[in-house]
């Protein structure tokens, strides 16, 4: 019989931590691989395309996208949507997707909630720079940045540095711009907007700001893939710039257990955003742990 | 430093990424068959509930969200499967009586999963803890995570949490009694 001591708890917690190991075998791990990317696949050849992803500025200024956001604009007023006027505040929907699209460059706050809440070390928001061809996020957790991702949609390179664990990893074969925002992002989610059925808030002010909104119970709004049970989602828009001042959106998803909702605030359009913003800044001792092949 | 390139990871896989997907099922597999093992004591439904996780994971990249834990978020998933699991076990009272024991600490292959004796004693005595305590045991102790981060999971509070956590620990050590490492 062995007797136990002050420090079995440790040996037990050690004991778990090694003894509880189990592997697939090399037959299971490959069908099982098999399985999941096969899946994958299938998944990918399904999903119809969705003609309003649309993710940075860089896409917004190309002819292709004025298409599509002519579309967008073409389908609100089929379904009845003023964006071609004022609904008395002088807040005109379609010029806001224009006002956007022409922004040179813009700064924003992402804030997401999940509940519930499958994470650890969750970033408390990020601040997100965006100009026509690069992009910045620096993610905080309290004050401190925790980690900054910056992508050049020139280099088709990612680089993403860890300031919690000075290191970074960097891709240097990224095709095109990250849909690291996909819906929150501002572009993106005027030009869906227009694309659904929503309703008109009226006015009010948004940190000091009058705004006019719009909001939607349309799922549609995040593709026909796979949409959310159901969501509201709001923009409001400054009725003297015309420019978003507050996005927001709450979803549920798997019949109700899942619930999340971000919210994207503290809008600068319109900037000139130094270059050296994006220039990847990492220290000299950080390490990097980029994997031999993506 | 698993974090860092999980985002990488992450954003790639969002985009579509069979290569990143591929990683992280290399990755993660074993490390949520573990898990899976020590909450059902099965192979094969640890197997099951593994391959559910990914297949499903999948075919959810777009609805996927790029903050947040990569590991965490896969062990919750295996956690949720394992009760749907077991809710639906409980009707239908179904024990998958699998591998025979060897001798101490060789090796069990059943051309599925690979673990050792001790592995197998250990998730038996795992299964002998209420369900609660052993998920907080396995979380915590295997998978790293915090009793709040498990609070959250369990929709308890954190005391009742630690709770579970000393009581599972207690119990677990007297079913492991002179079994196990205890040198």
């Amino acid at each position: 019989m062995v007797t136990w001591t002050m420090n079995d708890n440790e040996k037990l917690k050690s004991t778990i931590k090694k003894n509880l190991d189990v592997r697939a075998s090399d037959e299971t791990h490959d069908h099982m691989r098999s399985i999941v990317l096969d899946a994958h696949g299938r998944a990918r050849e399904t999903a119809s395309a969705n003609p309003l992803t649309l993710t940075r500025s860089i896409l917004m200024k190309n002819p292709i996208t004025k298409l599509a956001i002519a579309t967008a604009v073409a389908v609100a007023v089929l379904i009845g949507i003023g964006v071609f006027t004022s609904s008395g505040s002088g807040v005109v929907w379609a010029e806001v997707a224009q006002r956007v699209q022409a922004s040179r460059g813009v700064i924003f706050r992402l804030t997401e909630e999940i509940e519930p809440d499958p994470y650890s070390q969750r970033v408390d928001f990020s601040i997100n720079h965006y100009s026509s061809t690069q992009a910045r996020l620096d993610r905080y957790i309290g004050d401190e940045v925790a980690n900054t991702m910056y992508n050049n949609c020139d280099t088709k390179t990612v680089i993403l540095v860890d300031h919690v664990h000075k290191s970074y990893v960097q891709d240097t074969n990224a095709k095109g711009m990250p849909d690291s925002l996909g819906i929150a992002d501002p572009n993106n989610m005027i030009e869906r907007f227009l694309a659904t059925e929503h309703r008109e808030l009226g006015q009010r002010t948004i940190d000091g700001v009058l705004c006019e909104g719009i909001e939607t119970t349309d799922t549609a709004l995040y593709g026909t893939k796979n949409p959310p049970d159901s969501l509201t989602a709001q923009i409001w828009v400054s009725v003297e710039t015309g420019y978003p001042v507050r996005c927001e959106s709450e979803h549920v998803r798997d019949n109700g257990q899942k619930r999340l909702k971000w919210v994207t605030d503290q809008f600068q359009w319109d900037v000139d955003l130094d270059e050296q913003l994006f220039e990847p800044d990492v220290p000299a001792d950080y390490i990097d742990i980029s994997p031999d092949e993506w | 430093m698993r974090i860092i390139e999980d985002e990488l990871l992450k954003w790639r896989f969002k985009r579509g990424s069979r290569e990143a997907l591929a990683r992280i099922y290399e990755k993660y597999v074993n490390a949520l068959l573990s898990l899976a093992m020590g909450l059902l004591n099965d192979p094969h439904e640890a197997q099951d509930v593994v391959q559910d996780v990914f297949v499903s994971f999948a075919q959810g990249a777009e609805s996927f969200t790029l903050t947040g834990n990569l590991r965490a978020y896969l062990a919750r998933s295996v956690v949720n499967r394992v009760r749907d699991r077991r809710r639906r076990q409980r009707s239908q009272q179904r024990r998958v009586d699998v591998l025979a024991t060897t001798a101490g600490g060789s090796t069990v292959i059943d051309r599925t999963l690979v673990y050792n004796e001790r592995c197998e004693r250990l998730s038996a005595a795992l299964e002998q803890l209420p369900y609660e305590q052993r998920e907080v045991v396995v979380l915590k102790v295997k998978h790293d995570m915090t009793l709040r981060e498990i609070a959250r999971i369990q929709g308890v509070s954190i005391s009742t949490v630690h709770g579970r956590y000393r009581y599972g620990l207690d119990k677990l050590r007297a079913l492991l009694n002179g079994d196990m490492d205890h040198e």
